[in-house]
């Protein structure tokens, strides 16, 4: 039971013959190679799965391959810029102290992202609630937290720099 | 903050920089592999079937359908296990169980197959008819005489262990006491979370020799364990190879060699190809270990003036039906029994209990975090009765540099003084009282500079330089997120005067690390570092030698600094240094620049009567908090939270502070919403839904002032900081808790429960 | 996870007749946070897994304005309900609901009829629902019919759904002005819960601001499905609505209630946690009335 479907991810249009039962994570982990994309519980609860489709964060533990026929993908392996430059999230994620034992980081960073898209001045308790899908254990989330508000600050100077 | 390196009296270039963890970018890219990412050629994939009972006889078991489905490759029972293969120092555990089970995690069977799904197809075809025995849940009641006996070898249930000290004359000192306050604290299993869950790939080769990729903070000592499991098999003088990847959290789950990993060789071994077991979410909850669980009497005594005459402390440990290092941290528990304040007549005593429960483990503190949840919410109590200040009583009985404590631990630097004072000025504890707001107070020690535990608490080093000025360095010590890489590369480039960038710290592989003990006891920093440092002054030295040739200066007037070595009184003559280390390979008798180092702690094994210089330095710390009770609901909000720590010198405050955040809301899960439910032995809540961590809605803001004592023998000062966060959490917790509404929770987690029960119980 | 196959209908109508050609072994699945649960922890075995994700017209959220009623598709996510202002507003019983179900992952799958037809006695989405004098649209093999959200609910995990029917949307009647209304669950955490309990209380007052004409408490968790402390409502209605009187109607709801002990909480708490609720509740509905929403 196999479906052919097509989808953009992170950027590039791609055809796929999936199983039906394949959830989005064991076509990204197991058949395609993109280990980015960790699995910390398969139900849900933890988002190290996390990825965007069409704009909104998801579980790709929970989401059907099938499903993402004709939709738009980020998986944590497009953020970096062609040149390697790490996207501002990233970047403030390292620098901020935000990653430690770094499982749960790729979700993080989506989660963020999602975020960020959506609304570039989140603030502390917007952050909260969009990352508390997002179990992490090392870090307590307070650099976790003062990594994404730094990431907000440095997206909005560059999008401040490119209107000038 | 003193920035002056003393060896140089130049100020420090990399010391004290907030460098960003080095393998951060990779892992914010998705390319770090962890053992979920590892897949070799020809894998198979094992699974484990567990048992159904808490205490039960295999009367039969019928693996035949299993082994006849397609894609199956082999099944193991416990009858294929060698009878010598047993895990834990005590020795009572089979990877496999035979015979008998005794609690749920209990591995009954294993499969290799071509998929994980035919692997757990496999294991629902084997059948097995039990016979359930009695069985026992509660430790104090298994210490009873008729309780049934979960290991017959045994006679008892009461583990033969040593956990009994006396120091002084407790009994005199009681009778002497002005005030004495007495309780009983309870502590409940909590577990690691570790984010990536366990797994291991092992595989032979044509010679059976081992390699093993394996979650693991012990490189050394679970080789050790996996060379024990071959010579038991009947594979003797042998190599193993352990190869530990990126580590998705450890916090000391991995402190000890698990069923997993040994079913992984037996199946490799089986099969004569690599096999892959890895833990699915609920498996980690069900079949990794926990905290150890505590039933705790305390009994403190202060004079008149609040000085501290005497702690009097007994405990039973649930040691579930199997022994881990969860039985041995009672050993810990002494220290901040004898040590954490000043006291001198102090008694212990620690009963390990088997039950039908699971077994416990190393975790973040070990043990530490039990012992001052009872001594910390005893001191506030204690300071009520004898009418003084909760502050005062802490400060009146400190530790003070200098000090011997009663165990014999030498306290070189003690900051515990000042982190009181940081924790004062963040939340005073005397301030107006507002209606259910309250503030608590709580203090550690533990150890900083090592702890020796085994028979050798060392750690290697191994450094090279190439022609380009760049450093390869392989260390016995084990990065599994808190970053002892950062700590290596800053050391070494500090002191052979080149940038973090040049650094390559290679670590955790035995075939090229040396020895280490293992990544326990926040030793790491203190440790490894030694290790490296040892290792980068025995370089140094060579370099010095050259260019003080080269250049024609004395080499104790030569620096190193900022990938050049000049003349500290003749700044002209200079040189960089690759263009030194080319100078010196490619002359006549040519020399590469390599150096090993071995750090051995000069600190002590513990004797017969547990006393001991068990590390060379102590870490001490202070945490407040402030908090609001919701009366009706009893539910513990907090408000604000300091968490002060002596950390000698702060090598990285950027991952220091990550070490100290991260251990507070361990502490604070500990403290208030964590627990594995096990119902007769069952774990009912394996999974993130019902185990209770704080999620990013439930953080706070946290503030972690630093206090620096420069201890004389810490890598550039520094001691250990890895657990420290989580030990007085919980009583800081319980205090505040106390001081908003009047109730004091002796059992652990503090829930809305708990706290309302106790409200409505004291209005009557 | 179990091999299936996966039936992507259009409409409803096409969605039934799939259904019906698999009956034995065909399960709907809407946002899929529940069911592909299921189906990997091996609870549910469907060869047929027909999904209602394409089916446009159980997708729509609307007001209606001029007759003031709302419709609610089946398929509407908790995210989409979340970012409603015309729901932060005007339904805050809803609000207050949805925007703190599972994650916001989980939020943007699941869908509110999903949440409805799990029926798992902690439904957050099912008690602001019930508060507002939900109707639920059903559509089967045999036709449409409809029913009040509450009479969904039979057991836990047991709808009234006969096999082969959708629920296809929820209305909610129009509300009556000088109505306010809130819910809370009690938890551990800040996110990420199942209720330990869950309150929702609902307050109509007449046109002087000070006697309750109309009154829903409904509890999620204190019974085997979601229920309504008809005790208490009646208790309130005709009354000048006081703190003291929201005391006594929690009272009366915590009475009401069949709590029970579970690994999550114990009975009493449970019953505890009703009592100081339904107050807040209450008062937190005056103060919204007073604000004017």
């Amino acid at each position: 039971m196999t479906t052919p479907i097509s989808f953009i991810l992170n950027g590039d249009e791609l055809f796929h013959e999936v199983k039906d039962h394949w959830t989005l994570l064991h076509l990204l982990r197991e058949e395609m190679g993109l280990i980015g994309t960790k699995e910390g519980c398969g139900n849900g609860e933890c988002g190290a799965c996390t990825v965007i489709v069409d704009g909104l964060a998801v579980n790709a533990c929970l989401y059907l391959a099938v499903d993402l026929d004709g939709k738009r993908l980020e998986t944590i392996e497009g953020l970096a810029g062609s040149d390697g430059t790490l996207h501002p999230i990233q970047q403030s994620f390292v620098d901020e102290g935000g990653i430690q034992c770094g499982f749960c980081s790729p979700g993080m960073i989506m989660s963020s992202k999602a975020l960020l898209d959506q609304n570039p001045t989140a603030g502390h308790e917007d952050i909260k609630h969009a990352l508390a899908g997002n179990i992490c254990r090392c870090t307590g989330y307070v650099q976790i937290l003062e990594s994404v508000e730094a990431a907000r600050d440095r997206l909005s100077e560059q999008a401040g720099g490119r209107n000038e | 903050m003193n920035n002056i390196n003393p060896d140089t009296n130049q100020e420090f270039c990399v010391i004290g920089k907030r460098i960003p963890k080095l393998d951060a970018a990779q892992k914010a890219m998705g390319r770090a592999e962890y053992i979920q990412d590892i897949r070799l050629p020809g894998m198979l994939y094992g699974k484990i079937l567990y048992s159904k009972f808490a205490h039960a006889r295999i009367v039969k078991i019928d693996i035949s359908r299993a082994k006849a489905l397609s894609g199956v490759h082999a099944v193991l029972i416990g009858e294929d296990v060698p009878d010598k293969m047993r895990m834990g120092f005590y020795k009572d555990n089979p990877p496999i169980k035979k015979g008998k089970v005794c609690s749920f995690r209990d591995e009954v069977a294993a499969v290799a197959a071509t998929t994980p799904e035919i692997a757990k197809k496999a294991l629902g075809l084997i059948e097995i008819e039990y016979e359930e025995l009695p069985a026992i849940f509660d430790p104090e009641k298994a210490m009873e005489k008729d309780a049934p006996i979960i290991h017959e070898m045994h006679k008892s249930n009461v583990l033969n262990l040593p956990w009994h000290l006396d120091y002084g004359d407790v009994e005199k000192a009681e009778k002497a006491s002005a005030f004495v306050v007495e309780e009983r604290f309870t502590t409940q299993w909590v577990t690691h979370c570790c984010l990536g869950t366990s797994g291991a790939i092992a595989l032979f080769d044509a010679k059976s020799n081992l390699t093993i990729h394996t979650n693991t903070q012990i490189p050394s000592l679970a080789q050790k364990d996996f060379l024990e499991s071959l010579k038991a098999m009947g594979l003797k003088n042998k190599r193993v190879r352990v190869i530990k990847p990126i580590i998705g959290g450890g916090f000391g789950s991995k402190l000890d060699t698990y069923a997993y990993e040994h079913i992984a060789i037996l199946l490799a071994h089986a099969v004569r190809k690599p096999v892959k077991i890895l833990f699915d979410r609920a498996e980690e909850f069900k079949a990794t270990s926990t905290r150890q669980p505590t039933v705790i009497y305390i009994k403190q005594g202060c004079d008149k003036t609040g000085k501290l005459t005497f702690r009097d402390m007994r405990m039973v440990l649930d040691n579930g039906a199997y022994t881990s290092w969860g039985a041995t941290t009672p050993s810990v528990m002494m220290m901040p029994i004898t040590s954490l304040y000043r006291v001198d007549n102090v008694r212990y005593d620690a009963k390990c209990v088997y039950t039908n429960n699971t077994y416990a483990q190393a975790m973040r503190g070990y043990g530490n975090p039990q012992a001052t949840f009872a001594i910390e919410s005893t001191l506030d109590m204690l300071a009520e009765k004898a009418g003084i200040d909760r502050v005062e009583i802490r400060r009146i009985n400190k530790n003070h540099p200098g000090d011997t404590t009663p165990q014999g631990f030498k306290i070189t630097s003690c900051g515990l003084s000042e982190c009181i004072d940081a924790v004062q000025k963040q939340i005073p504890m005397d301030g107006p009282k507002e209606k259910g707001i309250g503030t608590g107070i709580a203090s550690l020690i533990h150890v900083g500079g090592g702890a020796r535990i085994y028979k050798s608490d060392g750690c290697g080093a191994i450094l090279k330089m190439d022609d380009y000025g760049k450093v390869d360095i392989f260390t016995g010590g084990t990065d599994m997120g808190q970053g002892l890489d950062n700590i290596t590369a800053q050391i070494v480039a500090e002191e052979l005067g080149l940038f973090v960038e040049d650094i390559n710290v290679v670590h955790s592989d035995t075939d090229v690390c040396p020895w280490d003990v293992g990544a326990h006891a926040s030793r790491s920093t203190f440790v490894a570092g030694n290790a490296a440092l040892g290792a980068a002054k025995k370089v140094k030295e060579t370099l010095l030698a050259y260019g003080s040739k080269l250049l024609n200066v004395l080499p104790e007037d030569l620096v190193l600094r900022k990938r050049m070595i000049f003349s500290a009184k003749d700044p002209e003559k200079t040189m960089p240094i690759d263009k030194l280390l080319r100078k010196a390979h490619f002359s006549p008798q040519g020399k590469m620049l390599m150096a090993d180092f071995f750090y051995d702690p000069d600190n002590e094994n513990m004797g017969k009567d547990f006393k001991g210089n068990l590390s060379v330095t102590y870490a001490f710390g202070a945490h407040g908090v402030r908090v609001h009770v919701d009366e009706e609901t009893g539910k513990v909000k907090v408000l604000d939270y300091v968490a002060a720590h002596d950390v000698g010198r702060a090598i990285n405050p950027l991952l220091l502070e990550g070490q100290v955040y991260g251990g507070v809301v361990m502490g604070l899960g500990y403290a208030l919403t964590e627990e594995v439910i096990l119902k007769d032995g069952e774990t009912m809540n394996a999974n993130f839904r019902d185990y209770k961590l704080f999620t990013a809605k439930d953080a706070i803001r946290i503030k972690a002032p630093v206090v620096e004592t420069y201890d004389e023998f810490g890598p550039f000062g520094a001691k250990g900081i890895g657990e420290p966060g989580c030990v007085p959490t919980a009583p800081a917790i319980a205090n505040a808790v106390y001081d908003a509404v009047g109730v004091r929770i002796t059992d652990l987690p503090i829930t809305p429960e708990k706290v309302l029960a106790a409200l409505k119980k004291k209005k009557g | 996870m179990k091999a299936f196959k996966y039936l992507i209908p259009e409409s409803v109508e096409a969605a039934i007749s799939f259904y019906q050609a698999h009956s034995e072994t065909a399960r709907y699945m809407a946002g899929g946070t529940d069911v592909i649960v299921k189906v990997k922890e091996g609870w549910m075995e469907p060869d047929y897994l027909i999904s209602l994700k394409k089916i446009q017209e159980m997708a729509e959220l609307h007001k209606n304005e001029a007759t003031g009623e709302l419709s609610i598709g089946a398929l509407v996510t908790h995210a989409t309900l979340e970012k409603s202002l015309m729901i932060r507003n005007d339904y805050p019983i809803l609000y207050d609901a949805v925007s703190n179900i599972g994650s916001l992952q989980v939020r943007n799958m699941g869908t509110i009829g999903g949440n409805l037809i799990n029926a798992v006695p902690s439904a957050d989405g099912a008690i602001p629902l019930i508060a507002l004098d939900g109707v639920a649209l059903l559509h089967g093999p045999e036709g449409e019919r409809s029913c009040k959200v509450i009479d969904l609910f039979i057991a836990p995990y047991q709808t009234i759904l006969k096999p082969g029917e959708i629920l296809k949307k929820i209305t909610i009647p129009p509300q009556a002005p000088l109505t306010g209304s809130g819910y809370t669950k009690f938890g551990r955490r800040a996110a990420m819960e199942l209720p330990l309990i869950g309150i929702g209380v609902l307050l109509t007052l007449d046109e002087e601001s000070e006697t309750c004409t109309k009154a829903r408490i409904c509890l999620g968790v204190a019974a085997p499905t979601p229920m309504r402390a008809q005790g208490a409502e009646a208790f309130l209605v005709g009354k000048k609505i006081t703190e003291a009187v929201l005391i006594q109607a929690g009272n009366l709801a915590a009475d009401e209630s069949r709590v029970r002990d579970s690994i999550r909480g114990t009975a009493w708490h449970r019953r505890e946690m009703i009592r100081v609720h339904v107050r807040r509740m209450g008062l937190r509905c005056l103060a919204l009335i007073k604000e004017g929403r």
